[in-house]
């Protein structure tokens, strides 16, 4: 049966209220389509509800979202979804948050897109809205809804109406820093009164412009000043604003997309309904990333995906890769599209069916790859099933399954990994190998809110880590093992250079952490300036590398002289070399300095950090409690146990340690 | 489908209420949850789907849904 046929026998079942009949005959419609359209998506998401299978429905509706970014799919499927989560939680939500949305224009029909892209990343986002075109008014007011709402997040969807700059003067400079002055005190206004993180939208220029190309050289015109005000404004944002370039992206769908004047005169619709499932998608991924739920690995096959051919048919003469040759010059600008993100800290791997030697014969031997050997942190080739080394790579690296994102020209592979390993985001490549790199480069997951020259090293301390296990399993006992790795740490207070790190690691670390209290920008100042609170980062270095700011400890003396450890972290990159006990044992030594007689530890439970829920038993802690959620409180008695100590890594001065890294600036 | 059923299913999935059931008589008043939001997101969809574009806030103009359904057919669809 055709496909518009078997929709139709759907539709037809559907209106009888056969559901199950009817999903069967979508399901024969789209049974040889990788990516279903969101039309079709809803119908069984509408099937599905109607049936009371609501976690089906709420799968299918988020399947809308990666069907494509049609207004009217991602509306239908935004309402569903809101209809359908008043009465049933989600399943696999990650993060919740609280949103406030407000802005310059209508935002009504943005805020349920938001929830449904975030839902599709494994956030739960509650969203308010300001009232229209009071963002200003809310934010000055520190009895507004917005502070009463207390969100984590202000989104301010603003547009270049709001700008106060002419169509021309004279001194644009003096009239763009003003400019600048009126948007950054807004954010200190915000700032100041609440611990939200602020998303600001930066200005698409209009369409409209007298000068016309003139504009491009007349750095007094109003589209040349919109253009240097969103760079300052960037600048100014710094690591404590995070921005969706509405500029950009107004540029990537096409302005006369992005503006519809019937739709603003109608009903002040700023940017159009058909732009908004991206802007949607882009303010999402930019929020994800500051609850650390960006993607960190990506892993590639190799055959037709990084080079046209088979390395182990047709031999290193008869792959295509490299130029003078159309197929082979779009592997090589995916090859480069790949390294340009393994640059700014995205991990590689390979997983390839094939012998190792012929696998790495191209890397090795052919001039023309893009990709070496050294990029890759793993690199699996062999005849197993894919899905088992996929496992055996978030294993060897220490990172989940659902921070890795797989690509692979073959769509049975892909199918077989997303039913075997549904943790795993699957990209969806094109048959044309030209249209790769630019696949890749849509996909948003990977972005981060900060660029630290921790992320630049990433590959590096990766191998080193793969290395480390390697040296584990051939040394004799392990105290000879820690010996050997020769590790030095520098252990300081918290300051100013070091806090985007330190943030972007509270945000981000999932396993070894033993309360996951994702504390922002905001609260780390606040343990900052508290003078009950002792508060360390530790960075490492071994013979094989540099790990940079790798873990962090908060504790707080409360009443009873009790110091109370509130967050404990570190990066699953140093797992297992003693490292815990450096900072646990810091904690010990300003426990007794400021009189306090016990430290409590708290363990909350969550589906990662199960690694750490005995670490207190194992520092000689008590068990106090046990709450119904699994949380567990434990308390070291200092004076009967006397201090924490370790014996494994040489403590360094801050000066010696050639450990420096610096925030760099990601404009 | 026929053009009554397919302007039904665009308004249940724009409303996101599967019980809407359309009859020509109807006003916006009498379909529930035709606010000022779900005008605008009716609007926009109906133009897509049907390949339309209504001038001005034409589609408030219409007496009902069957002076609706006659614009579309007279538009070819």
């Amino acid at each position: 049966m055709s496909t518009p046929e078997s929709i139709q026998r759907g539709d037809d079942l559907r209106k009888t209220k056969q559901y199950a009949a009817a999903i069967e005959a979508y399901r024969e419609a789209i049974k040889s389509v990788e990516v279903p359209d969101g039309e079709i998506c809803l119908k069984i998401a509408r099937c599905f509800d109607a049936m009371g299978d609501r976690a089906q429905a709420v799968a299918w509706t988020l399947r809308v979202v990666d069907s494509g970014e049609a207004f009217v799919h991602w509306q239908g499927a935004a309402s569903l979804l809101d209809r359908l989560l008043k009465h049933a939680a989600p399943t696999n939500v990650k993060r919740r948050a609280k949103v406030w949305l407000c802005g310059s224009y209508t935002t009504v029909q943005l805020a349920p897109l938001l929830r449904l892209a975030a839902l599709r990343e494994g956030m739960l986002l509650e969203v308010k809205e300001g009232d229209f075109g009071q963002y200003r008014q809310e934010t000055i007011d520190p009895k507004s809804r917005l502070y009463a709402f207390e969100p984590n997040f202000v989104v301010m969807a603003v547009h270049h109406g709001e700008v106060a700059l002419p169509e021309f003067t004279a001194t644009p400079h003096a009239a763009i820093d003003g400019e600048l002055a009126r948007w950054t005190s807004l954010w200190q206004t915000l700032k100041s009164r609440s611990k939200a993180r602020l998303v600001m939208h930066n200005f698409a220029a209009p369409l409209q412009n007298a000068f016309g190309n003139l504009a491009a050289r007349l750095s007094g015109s109003r589209a040349a000043m919109i253009h240097a005000l969103n760079a300052r404004l960037g600048e100014a944002a710094g690591t404590s604003v995070s921005i969706v370039d509405c500029e950009r992206l107004s540029s990537h769908i096409g302005k006369r997309t992005w503006f519809n004047d019937r739709y603003w005169h109608m009903s002040k619709q700023a940017v159009s309904l058909e732009a908004l499932p991206a802007l949607a998608r882009h303010t999402v991924a930019v929020i994800a990333a500051d609850l650390g739920l960006s993607k960190k690995c990506l892993v590639l096959d190799l055959d037709n995906t990084l080079w046209g051919g088979v390395i182990g048919e047709d031999g290193l003469g008869g792959i295509r890769i490299g130029h003078g040759d159309a197929g082979g010059e779009a592997y090589l600008a995916f090859q480069q599209a790949i390294k340009s993100l393994q640059a700014r800290g995205v991990i590689l791997a390979v997983n390839s069916k094939n012998n190792d030697a012929d696998a790495r014969e191209p890397f090795l031997k052919h001039a023309e790859m893009a990709l070496k050997l050294d990029d890759f942190a793993m690199f699996i080739a062999n005849w197993e099933r894919k899905p088992d080394n996929m496992r055996r790579i978030a294993q060897t690296l220490n990172i989940g399954l659902d921070s890795i994102v797989f690509v692979d020209d073959n769509p049975a592979e892909r199918e077989i990994m997303r039913q075997f390993v549904p943790e795993v985001e699957v990209l969806t490549l094109p048959g044309d190998p030209s249209g790769f790199a630019r696949a890749l480069g849509e996909y948003l997951m990977f972005e981060t809110n900060a660029f630290t020259a921790e992320d630049a090293a990433k590959t590096e301390q990766y191998r080193a880590k793969a290395q480390i296990a390697q040296l584990e399993a051939s040394s004799g006992s392990i105290e000879d093992f820690y010996r050997s790795l020769q590790m030095q740490a520098v252990i300081e207070p918290f300051d100013e250079m070091h806090l985007p790190r330190i943030v972007q690691l509270l945000g981000k670390t999932n396993q070894f952490n033993l309360t996951t209290r994702r504390h922002g920008e905001a609260q780390v100042r606040a343990f900052m300036n508290d003078p009950n609170c002792v508060h360390w980062y530790l960075k490492l270095r071994d013979r094989f590398a540099e790990h940079g700011l790798v873990s962090m400890i908060i504790a707080k003396r409360v009443d009873g002289g009790v110091m109370d450890v509130d967050t404990w972290l570190m990066s699953c990159r140093v797992i297992g070399r003693t490292v815990e006990s450096e900072l646990l044992s810091h904690v010990s030594e300003a426990a007794r300095r400021l009189g306090c007689t016990a430290i409590r530890g708290t363990y909350i439970p969550t589906a990662k950090n199960g690694m750490v829920k005995d670490i207190f038993a194992q520092f000689g802690f008590e068990k106090k409690s046990t709450a119904a959620d699994g949380t567990t409180t434990w308390l070291y008695d200092l004076k009967s146990r006397g201090p924490i100590s370790n014996g494994f890594i040489e403590r360094l001065e801050p000066s010696a340690a050639p450990m420096e890294e610096q925030t760099v600036d990601a404009a | 489908m026929t053009l009554h059923e397919r302007l039904e299913e665009l308004f249940q999935n724009v409303l996101g209420d599967d019980a809407i059931a359309l009859r020509d008589e109807m006003t916006s008043t009498d379909v529930p949850g035709w606010d000022s939001v779900a005008h605008v997101n009716l609007m926009f969809t109906i133009e897509q789907t049907f390949g339309v574009q209504f001038k001005g806030n034409e589609l408030a103009e219409f007496a009902n849904i069957g002076e609706l359904k006659a614009y579309l057919a007279r538009a070819g669809s």
